[in-house]
């Protein structure tokens, strides 16, 4: 199974609902709420968006594919499902 | 503070900034009631309406640039997706925002 991992924020309505896609299609994931993140983490995942030319949240890891926004199709299609 | 009177005080004031810059508000009025309330209380926690879908960066110049509305800063992005960020806002020929990808600033050849 692939690993999905998925940085978000606590404020942002397109991050609950890609919360909520894994969850309805029961794909387990990990997540860190950026906002309530320490500042030591807020900086290492601030390092890791500018690296992926990411400005914004959600930002999904699905194995090695990194897509950034709320994109449900993008999901199905890494996932293959 | 009174949520409910701030969050129409900013709906009255980004409406009269968007709308020359060619936005409206999202025609989706829950998105829009959720995400003036996330901007309440990030004013309430931070002193100013940051986006609720971008995030701070410990960083001055970058956090005044996720300033909503913060269309001035994203023109391009913005113009490509024909919507902000968050979605709060849409071009004004949008009249069914679901169909509008959340795309990043990447995907759409601006990076």
């Amino acid at each position: 199974m692939k690993k999905v991992s998925m940085y978000a924020l606590s404020t942002c309505p397109w991050c609950r609902k890609t919360k909520k896609f894994f969850a309805d299609h029961k794909i387990p994931f990990t997540f860190i709420d950026y906002d309530l993140a320490d500042e030591a983490t807020q900086r290492r995942i601030s390092q890791e968006m500018d690296a992926a030319g990411a400005t914004g949240f959600p930002f999904v890891q699905i194995d090695d594919e990194v897509i950034v926004g709320y994109q449900p199709d993008r999901y199905s299609s890494a996932l293959g499902i | 503070m009174n949520i409910e009177s701030r969050k129409k005080a900013l709906r009255y004031f980004f409406g009269q900034v968007v709308g020359p810059l060619g936005f409206k508000f999202t025609p989706d009025a829950e998105l829009m009631d959720f995400l003036l309330e996330q901007e309440v209380m990030l004013e309430g926690k931070h002193g100013i309406p940051f986006c609720p879908c971008q995030p701070l960066r410990h960083d001055r110049a970058r956090d005044m640039q996720i300033v909503c509305p913060c269309i001035p800063f994203h023109r391009k992005h913005f113009d490509a997706i024909k919507r902000c960020w968050c979605g709060l806002f849409v071009h004004k020929d949008v009249l069914d925002p679901d169909k509008l990808p959340q795309l990043s600033p990447k995907e759409v050849g601006l990076e």
